[in-house]
């Protein structure tokens, strides 16, 4: 990359120097110099509305916005003269005029603002300060510093009535300046065209078609609108009145692999609203609505363990930590390997995994630290751990020129991987989607194929036979398809790069093996890249933890050699003595037990009671690190104290083995954790670049699980129903709850018509 | 027609281009005097386009009506004009005897009363649109005239 | 033989022509009288409609006005048949007639064929020497040569910003992409101005045959006329024309036998006059909402799909190919230093003759309104004049002298527009006008500026609380005040000009406004909140008819009685006042 040759410019009688092909406020603003503005925004197209941003420029004409205005060799600016200072008042008074404003217009405001405590509660009763978004309002913060304080104009209320309906947030479109910021990162930056401006004018609104809810309009609730919105009319339905946070703290996001990095609102000691960071390389702040709004209900939820207890015949019995740590070592002790299972969440971070299998083997002597994830498979979970590990970068997608998505939906998660798909198809990457209902990237695809799930490995198949002999011999194929499929293989058979996203309905579908064997036809004979968009955040982790039967810390990692998995049989109908379950929720996966403890952060919905209840510490508040898809190790920061008496995983771990005065688990913190880590996983923590994986011998697949629950088709504990630790996010958080049962009625509903 | 055989019409008859958008908004509002959600979400399926985007557009130009019209939509021009030539009074024989107001649609579903802006017959206002069809010079007798040859006409 | 026209454009059959003409034809038919029929567009007498032109054998013109079925078959009995020309009904003829001032001061470019040619016919448009222009051009002209005509020209664009086409087809010619667009923009909405609905209905291909040489001239094979949906017969001529233009081999692949392309699609637009900016414009034929954009980079630039794109609108094209005929001299030679040629207006209002008028440059308002416009109907004081529609402003009778030309009209604070003209008497109240405009631009705004979507508003409260008899002091700064405002902070000229109308009636119209203000008065009579009506006891007969007439029944009194009107329940509607024989009831 030639370096670009700065200008030279002077903005208020300063001589800069500035980057080229900027506006004038990206420079003023790189560059130290505030102009106020509220429609622009980093990241979105410049609209240039609100005419805040205006500025004078010698030798141009009245005053230009500087958001739409590009810099030039010698321009002089000027951002801060009288004449602008009182056309930017102007412009406020006309927006206050239309939106209320006792917040800043008001006799009383000083004293508010001192005895904010009590006068605030009236505000908010008597309707004065009754901004959801008061203190965190940038129109606030605007009319301060372009030292507006009273206005002339009599505030016209326009009288629409708050939107209440749709979960997540909230609309007051009393509030709205119509700077458009939501219909652009709605349109430009989602892709997803719920919002619209809508009539025009002084009649102008802002929506999805007629007056439709956003969840009938195929809103992701990716909170992007809610983030972008410079006053109160989008807001939050758990952060709204919280005013100011005290900290943000930035994290990963443990709900599923693609690991978005998350900025937590701290406040008095709870996250109260999380919001996406836009300079995140792997997910360009485009999270989903899990990482957008289902945390604080999650970590904050009444129902949060917060104390260990025990299961006594007249109910649980509330008992010390000390007590807690001697039942379970009384119950672990003296019990052969073979009668105790330890299930792991493979959403735990790197850390904790890698105590719990050092646990599981230098405590209790057993190999059989197990997980769900891995019954979700059943004989299936080799071929599938051959392509996860091998599993393309997110961004490849962006030079992709064909994608091929089957069975994959990004509306209410892996958005990231989503939008990158729809923007490749909108520069005019051949988008061919694969699936049993609509998906969100078909209104952007070339063809959407519609069949049921069980014909997709056949249809897969047929086009991997068309594509390999590139169009010359006869391939079988089922008549209907034969023009589809020679379409999309010529277009796919020039592209340089193609790409196959495999989807939760893939993976959770009764043909998946053969699926799982037709992508890796397609990588190792035609140079595609895959890309497996499974629920199982920490899975790379867990395998490169050895929290995995058969597989010591680092085994998995690459160094030189394939590896070839040796599973020891399991049988889950196999009665145990123990059975140890951390952050695993499900109950439809474990074995009979005799005593069974159970280390979460919320109580499980079965009808087998866990004997003792270990309270574990979430990760908004314990530090650590996650493997994302694509092996890269994300930083997870503890934003907030322990719930009550809960405490990492990790550390519960590390008391019991001291109990059982076994092994080498004498952590003091997760650094001596991460220590040990690098001692035995040699490069895990290297830096940037993922971590690289062995080749696994796919070819090697045996029957290794014996007893499973029967696997019906697509319905698993994982697939459409996002969950965190085992508990789905619908138990906890109203809003995905909302969704669950709007998805599943239009289902029923879409049955119906068919 | 059934509405999706209008959507479908038009669309083959105009395509799927985005400059497109508009003529077959246009044709279905020629058949069906408006765009109901139903016509619109179909046009926004054949476009791939999201029906709130296809709404938005529609909503900013007032001949794409989004709400139910009659069978002929009168568009009285409210230019100065025609204003000066006595539009008022055109207005008031309109909505006495349609027994509407402006804005509104007449029970039967027949008639639809508008106010529009210029349509060009300054010299000879005041005039209005019905449907396709131009009325100039208008006086109060000779809109009662017109309205009674369409009550009867159909 | 003879031939009669009967004049068809809307403004014809509006009036009635279409039975003129069913009885013309009848008559012919029935007494088998030798004379040829023919239809033609608007000759811009639009005050006179129907028109009928009797045409006789030494080629003399006999032009007859307001021309009912009966009134045509006297013509058919008296002059078709007998040579008797029908005097009293004459508009225009060797004759000397009233209406011949209407003519008198028009020199025709624009409308060169309105009038005289049937607008559905191709052969009668190339028979006056259409399409001749074009085929010089293609066998004769570079490109460049074509710029360097129409730049000497003096042509300014007449769609109301003025610039010199030449220039901006230089522009675009060199603006790097490659492909190119043309637009012609016919989403004419300035409320009082209606000739680019005339020409298209009455000369459709002369616009047809601009677009050609324009397209030439730049490099574009493909132009757009964007026509508004308000204007449905404009559109059906446009397309008829442009099916007869594609048939004879003038339009699509190599035009004339020439090597070069060119294709016209028509775009009709919905209802949004906005959608005259240019870059709204392209925005709605691209099939988005009709918002304009911010501007460098400009549609020579970046325009339609973000190709180089030339936007002019009806007017401009229809003026290019008489200035390849006559040459770019001849365009210059009438008009002014900085306005060449000549330019259509539009007469509407309180005029006598309302209708097209085509004049050079440089004519006076006096004389527009006056010998062309034959004055002030009913006899009334002429007041102002409305010019440029919402973006233009009030010109006071007191200015009537003035010559019009871009810069001289520039100076008042109105603009030429697209050339509207609503004349106005002693009974228009200007700040009402200047109301009435403001709610235009306020409804029309796209919305997207702040000072356009909520300026417009609060400016639009300001002048409703003056007329409705609550204004305050201070009240006219703040009005000047927002002006200044809106028209320094917004994106296009929609904004920046909405204020003119309220601007122009300040500087011209003070005392209007205060006496609205401080006397709650309205000098006009006109705003119905600052009147009242009364009865002149002794002019009143008691003869009922007021009291019968009034719907609030504010009116009592017995018959052979004075009546009283209580102004307490009075709605100010005026129907006692026009009811009234004996003018006992007065406004003050």
């Amino acid at each position: 990359m030639t370096r670009e040759k700065k200008l030279k410019v002077t903005i208020d009688s300063r001589e800069l120097e500035v980057r080229p092909n900027t506006t004038i406020l990206q420079a003023a603003r790189e560059s130290d110099v505030y102009i106020p503005s509220l429609c622009t925004l980093e990241h979105l197209p410049s609209y240039g509305a609100c005419r805040l941003c205006i500025v004078e420029v010698d030798g141009l004409r009245g005053y230009p916005t500087s958001c739409t205005t590009p810099i030039e060799e010698g321009m002089v600016i000027r951002t801060d003269t009288t004449e602008l200072r009182s056309l930017r008042q102007e412009i406020l008074k006309l927006l206050l005029s239309e939106h209320p404003a006792s917040c800043l217009f008001c006799e009383e405001h000083d004293e508010c603002k001192e005895f904010q405590g009590t006068i605030r509660k009236v505000g908010v009763t008597t309707g004065c300060r009754y901004c959801p978004n008061d203190a965190r309002c940038e129109l606030q913060e605007i009319t301060e510093k372009v030292g507006l304080t009273e206005t002339s104009y009599p505030v016209y209320y326009r009288g629409f009535s708050v939107e209440k309906y749709d979960p997540f947030y909230d609309r007051d479109y009393n509030l709205c300046i119509l700077c458009g910021r939501c219909v652009r990162v709605c349109n430009s930056v989602r892709l997803n065209g719920t919002l619209s401006f809508k009539q025009r004018g002084k009649l102008t609104t802002i929506g999805p078609a007629f007056d439709r809810t956003h969840l009938e309009a195929g809103c992701e609730f990716c909170g992007a609108c809610v983030s972008v919105c410079p006053t109160g009319a989008l807001s939050a339905k758990v952060s709204k009145w919280y005013g100011k946070p005290d900290t943000q703290v930035t994290t990963t996001c443990v709900y599923c692999p693609v690991g978005c990095r998350l900025e937590l609102q701290v406040k008095n000691n709870e996250v109260i609203d999380v919001l996406p960071n836009y300079d995140s390389p792997i997910d360009r702040g485009l999270i989903c609505v899990k990482g957008r709004f289902a945390i604080p209900e999650y970590v904050l939820s009444p129902e949060r363990l917060g104390t260990p207890s025990r299961l006594t015949p007249v109910g649980y019995e509330v008992i010390s930590w000390d007590q807690a740590i001697d039942e379970a070592a009384k119950r672990l002790r003296g019990t052969k390997p073979e009668d105790k299972l330890v299930m792991v969440s493979p959403q735990l971070s790197n850390e904790d995994l890698f105590v719990a299998q050092q646990f599981t083997r230098e405590v209790l002597g057993s190999d059989a630290v197990i997980s769900s994830m891995m019954i979700d498979l059943g004989d299936d979970l080799v071929p599938f751990l051959e392509l996860v590990t091998s599993s393309s970068t997110f961004d490849t997608i962006e030079d992709a020129r064909g994608v091929l998505a089957v069975g994959f939906d990004s509306t209410y998660g892996y958005s990231p991987v989503g939008i990158r798909i729809k923007k490749a198809g909108r520069e005019g990457a051949l988008l061919v989607t694969l699936g049993a209902c609509d998906s969100n990237l078909d209104m952007l695809s070339e063809t959407a194929f519609q069949m049921e799930p069980p014909q997709w490995a056949e249809f897969l198949g047929s086009l991997v036979d068309y594509l390999a002999r590139g169009g010359k011999g006869k391939v079988k194929i089922r008549k209907e398809w034969t023009s589809d499929i020679e379409r999309i293989s010529r277009i796919f058979s020039d592209s340089s790069t193609n790409i196959l996203v495999i989807g939760q309905e893939a993976i959770f579908s009764s043909g998946r093996r053969e699926i799982f064997e037709k992508a890796r036809t397609l990588r190792d004979k035609l140079g595609w890249k895959i890309i497996v968009a499974h629920p199982y955040t920490n899975l790379l982790g867990m395998l490169a933890m050895g929290a995995f039967p058969g597989a010591k810390p680092g085994e998995f990692l690459k160094n030189g050699d394939a590896v070839t998995v040796d599973l020891p049989v399991i049988d889950l109908a196999k009665r145990k003595k123990v059975v140890y379950l951390i952050g695993e929720g499900r109950f439809d996966t474990i074995p009979d037990c005799d005593y069974l403890i159970y280390q979460n952060g919320l109580p499980p919905v079965a009808s087998r009671q866990p004997d003792l209840i270990l309270p574990a510490s979430l990760f908004t508040e314990s530090s650590g690190t996650t493997t994302n898809g694509e092996g890269r190790v994300l930083k997870i920061e503890k934003a907030t104290e322990p719930f009550m008496d809960a405490k990492p995983d990790w550390w519960i771990f590390n008391r019991i083995a001291e109990k059982l005065n076994k092994g080498k688990l004498k952590y003091k913190d997760v650094a001596a954790v991460q220590a040990a880590i690098k001692k035995q996983v040699k490069g895990f923590y290297g830096g940037r670049k993922p971590v690289e994986f062995a080749r696994i011998n796919a070819e090697r697949a045996t029957k290794w699980l014996r007893g499973a629950p029967k696997q019906e088709g697509q319905s698993s504990g994982a697939g459409n129903n996002p969950s965190y630790r085992g508990i789905p996010l619908a138990r906890v958080v109203a809003g995905m709850k909302a969704i669950d049962e709007w998805v599943n009625t239009s289902l029923l509903s879409d049955k119906e018509a068919q | 027609m059934m509405l999706n055989e209008i959507v479908s019409t038009a669309v083959k008859k105009f395509g799927v281009g985005r400059e497109q958008l508009l003529p077959v908004l246009q044709y279905v509002v020629s058949q069906e005097k408006w765009l109901s959600e139903d016509a619109l979400l179909g046009v926004a399926r054949a476009f791939d386009m999201s029906a709130a985007e296809v709404y938005g557009v529609a909503s900013f130009y007032s001949f794409l009506d989004t709400k139910p019209r009659g069978d002929y939509v009168i568009r009285v021009c409210r230019t100065v004009s025609c204003d000066m030539a006595g539009k008022e009074a055109i207005m008031e024989a309109l909505e006495k005897t349609l027994h509407i107001s402006v804005g509104e649609t007449t029970a039967d579903r027949k008639f639809t009363l508008l106010e529009t802006n210029c349509m060009g017959w300054c010299a000879e206002g005041p005039a209005m649109l019905v449907n396709d069809y131009v009325y100039t010079g208008l006086t109060p007798e000779k809109v009662v005239d017109i309205l009674q040859g369409y009550m009867a006409g159909a | 033989m003879k031939t009669i026209k009967v004049g068809l454009g809307t403004c014809g059959v509006s009036a009635g022509a279409q039975k003129t003409y069913e009885a013309i034809k009848n008559e012919i038919e029935l007494q088998n009288i030798q004379a040829v029929l023919k239809e033609t567009g608007c000759n811009g007498m639009c005050y006179r409609e129907p028109l009928v032109e009797v045409i006789d054998e030494q080629k003399n013109s006999f032009v007859y006005g307001e021309v009912t079925p009966e009134k045509a078959k006297t013509i058919m009995n008296s002059h078709v048949l007998a040579d008797e020309p029908v005097a009293e009904w004459l508009v225009q003829s060797t004759r000397p007639s009233e209406d011949d001032t209407f003519f008198k001061k028009q020199n025709r470019i624009v409308l060169r064929n309105c009038g005289i040619i049937d607008p559905s016919s191709i052969t009668e448009y190339v028979a006056t020497g259409g399409y001749e222009a074009i085929q010089r051009v293609l066998k004769e002209y570079t490109p460049e040569r074509v710029i360097d005509v129409i730049t000497r020209s003096g042509l300014r664009g007449r769609g109301g910003g003025g610039f010199l086409s030449g220039v901006k087809w230089k522009f675009c010619r060199d603006a790097a992409g490659d492909k190119k667009y043309i637009i012609c923009n016919a989403d004419e909405g300035d409320p009082g101005a209606f000739m680019d609905r005339s020409t298209l209905e009455s000369d459709p291909h002369s616009v047809l045959e601009g677009m050609m040489i324009c397209a030439y001239a730049i490099g574009a094979e493909e132009g757009y006329i964007y026509a508004r949906a308000e204007y449905p017969k404009a559109v059906a001529r446009l397309k008829h024309s442009i099916r007869e233009a594609l048939a004879k081999g003038f339009l699509g692949k190599n035009i004339f036998g020439s090597p070069v392309n060119f294709s016209v699609k028509i775009k009709e637009g919905a209802g949004a006059f906005v959608c005259g900016e240019e870059t709204a414009l392209i925005a709605s034929i691209e099939g988005k909402r009709g918002m304009p954009r911010f501007r460098p980079p400009f549609p020579a630039n970046k325009g339609l799909w973000g190709k180089p794109t030339n936007i002019n609108n009806v007017e401009t094209y229809a003026n290019v190919p008489w200035i390849i005929m006559n040459g770019p001299e001849a365009f210059a030679a009438f008009g002014t230093d900085n306005s060449k040629g000549t330019k259509v207006f539009a007469l509407a209002g309180k005029i006598q003759r309302g209708g097209l008028a085509e004049v050079p440059m440089g004519i006076t308002i006096n004389e527009i309104v006056f010998d062309i416009g034959g004055g002030i109907k009913e006899g009334k004081k002429f007041k102002a004049v409305q010019m440029g529609g919402p973006s233009g402003g009030c010109i006071p009778a007191s200015m009537g002298d003035l010559q019009i030309d871009y810069q001289q009209i520039n100076r008042t604070g109105a603009i030429m527009g697209s050339g509207g003209l609503v004349v106005m008497d002693e009974s228009t109240c200007m700040v009402d006008m200047a109301k009435f405009f403001l709610r235009f631009t306020q409804d029309e705004s796209c919305g997207k500026c702040t000072f356009c979507r909520i300026g417009t508003k609060r400016m639009l409260e300001v002048l409703e609380r003056i007329t409705d008899g609550n204004g305050k002091e201070g009240d006219i700064e703040l009005l000047r005040h927002l002006a200044y405002e809106i028209r320094n902070n917004t994106i296009c000229g929609l904004g920046q000009t909405a204020p003119n109308p309220v601007l122009t009636t300040l500087k011209y119209f003070p005392e209007e406004y205060e006496a609205h203000i401080r006397e709650k008065r309205c000098p006009a009579h006109s705003c119905s909140a600052l009147l009242t009506y009364s009865i002149k006891a002794d002019a009143c007969k008691g003869c009922m008819a007021c009291a019968k007439a009034c719907p609030a029944e504010a009116i009592t009194g017995e018959k052979k009685k004075a009546h009283e009107i209580n102004t307490a329940v009075c709605i100010k509607c005026g129907k006692c006042l026009e009811t009234c024989k004996f003018n006992a009831v007065i406004k003050n």
